[in-house]
């Protein structure tokens, strides 16, 4: 039942896209995030949707679409510096089948990333993309966060839509998607033309905000704890009241705690103490491992390089008999121990090289958001009043993001390569706009000596002394 | 249940979102840019006008201020 639910939905969006061919691409944007074809079992599993949408998208732009001020940027030229790198490491991988496997959906999200700052050309789709970003990644975050309301979570226990856990459905990549989206619901709150504000926008919105706040709860990714710390610093720039913001700090953690299970707390306090847990003190250690690596081999290894790496450590297991807690030190050898961290997965995969690119990729994502921020800050102007607010919104999902990052290997994530499209977007859309200005005051300024010419001109007609010498 | 609940609230307002994207040119032609380049346009044309003119007018004059 629900495949042909989810096959009515994405046959409609593509009879809508004939009128409006953009509408394609929201259809993969979709597709592409919640993977409706394997939520559901059964027809839609034999339907290539998402070839079908990602063809449509592009036939559409290249034959329907205007293309008026498409542009190829810089960051999208980072992009597919980074696409061509990987595909060289790819054949020198140390390990040529699971970097394959790899490679397989890397590309595509990376070509898509390159394709989609095309087609956004206005200030309608640059939001109607946002949007699409938002419901769909909100659908996920909805059920979510219900979830662990209701009836609690658990890491690796809660249940997602798809039981797989890769792409967002992995409970610590959701945990930074979903915070970092944050800003960019609360921006719809007050400049969604799409959705006008309205008090029930803003309820949705507040209430989808708390689930996104749910997520690191309900799965108990301890980086989407930091993730949290890390948004509420963030925001502390762009808040008029910092000392209520502060205040209101320790309010929302008292008003999350009922939902803490004591499992939570007890995956939360290896935090502070990495040493007493596998995976966080395993993480120290790939890290190492891969700084060596990357020495020996300054061009990476291809994907999925870390299944070399190999460790063995002494690590504390408490056992509780009765009321005795007994501490032993035991040796654990971890074998092909994944980066869990995107700064480390890069290097160890594409070299320094791939490294620099991605930097170069994601700070100047950083540096564009925040020129745009202060280049249309304090606008009051409809047309132009929402362009800063969603430059710091992007800017700060950009900077949880690498929070994020540097405990999880998600330097290719889709979700993440689309809104680094959305930024592309804006600030290729700004920059038309700042032209187009321009244009209009130079060509004012530019008249100003004919004008003064004119002048002079019609001065020497009324003085007839001045006409005829 | 609550997926059900998750998945149909999301789709009803993609539903609602796409309905009005689709009735709306602004989503093809960007008003705001549109507008400026027609407003550059338009005093372009008038300044070009003027020129003309100012030239149509002078011209005579310069034949008399020869004479």
């Amino acid at each position: 039942m629900i495949d042909f639910i989810f096959l009515a939905f994405i046959g409609f969006v593509l009879a809508l896209g004939l009128k409006r061919p953009y509408l394609w691409v929201l259809l993969y944007v979709y597709i592409d995030i919640l993977a409706p074809q394997l939520i559901g079992y059964g027809v839609i599993q034999s339907v290539p949707v998402s070839l079908i949408a990602f063809g449509a998208a592009f036939v559409g732009w290249v034959l329907f679409d205007r293309k008026e001020g498409a542009r190829f940027s810089l960051r999208q030229g980072l992009i597919l510096a980074l696409l061509v790198w990987c595909f060289i490491t790819l054949q020198f991988a140390d390990y040529p089948v699971e970097a394959q496997t790899k490679w397989d959906w890397v590309w595509k999200a990376m070509v898509f990333a390159i394709f989609l700052p095309f087609t956004i050309t206005t200030r309608q789709r640059i939001e109607a993309l946002a949007l699409t970003l938002v419901l769909t990644v909100g659908m996920i975050v909805i059920s979510t966060g219900m979830k662990t309301v209701l009836g609690g979570g658990g890491y690796g226990s809660l249940k997602f839509f798809v039981k797989d856990n890769s792409g967002i459905y992995e409970s610590s990549t959701l945990a930074t998607v979903a915070i970092g989206l944050i800003p960019v619901i609360m921006w719809f709150t007050r400049f969604g033309t799409i959705i006008k504000p309205h008090w029930t926008v803003t309820g949705f919105a507040a209430a989808l905000c708390f689930a996104c706040l749910m997520i690191p709860i309900g799965t108990e990714a301890r980086t989407g704890l930091v993730c949290i710390a890390a948004l509420g610093v963030f925001l502390l720039r762009y808040t008029e009241k910092r000392l209520m913001f502060i205040a209101a700090a320790p309010v929302l953690g008292l008003i999350a705690l009922p939902f803490l299970p004591q499992s939570y707390y007890d995956r939360m306090a290896t935090i502070a103490q990495p040493g007493g847990d596998e995976s966080a003190s395993t993480r120290m250690q790939v890290w190492a491992w891969t700084i060596d690596y990357a020495a020996d081999n300054p061009l990476g290894g291809g994907f999925d390089s870390y299944r070399s790496n190999s460790f063995t450590y002494t690590i504390p297991v408490r056992e509780q008999s009765g009321n005795t807690t007994t501490t032993q030190y035991r040796e654990v050898t971890d074998e092909g121990r994944a980066f869990h961290s995107s700064f480390f997965e890069l290097l160890g995969e594409q070299g320094y090289p791939g490294l620099i690119l991605w930097l170069l990729l994601h700070g100047l994502g950083v540096l564009q958001m925040e020129k745009t921020y202060r280049r249309w800050k304090g606008k009051t102007d409809e047309s132009e009043a929402w362009i800063s607010p969603l430059a710091a919104a992007l800017q700060i999902a950009s900077l949880i993001y690498l929070v994020g990052a540097t405990f999880q290997g998600i330097g290719y994530q889709p979700v993440m390569l689309m809104i680094v499209g959305l930024q592309i977007g804006l600030y290729s859309y700004i920059t038309r706009l700042d032209s187009a200005k321009r244009a209009l005051v130079t060509d004012q300024v530019s008249r100003r000596p004919n004008r003064d010419a004119n002048r002079r001109s019609n001065g020497r007609k009324s003085d007839p002394e001045l006409a005829l010498p | 249940m609550i997926d059900y609940f998750a998945l149909a609230l999301g789709h009803c307002l993609l539903v609602l979102a796409f309905m009005r994207l689709v009735m709306r040119d602004s989503l093809d032609i960007d008003p705001a840019i549109t507008e400026l380049k027609e407003a550059a346009d338009a005093k372009r044309s008038v300044g070009k006008g003027n020129r003309r003119r100012q030239r149509g007018s002078s011209g005579p004059e310069k034949g008399s201020a020869a004479q």
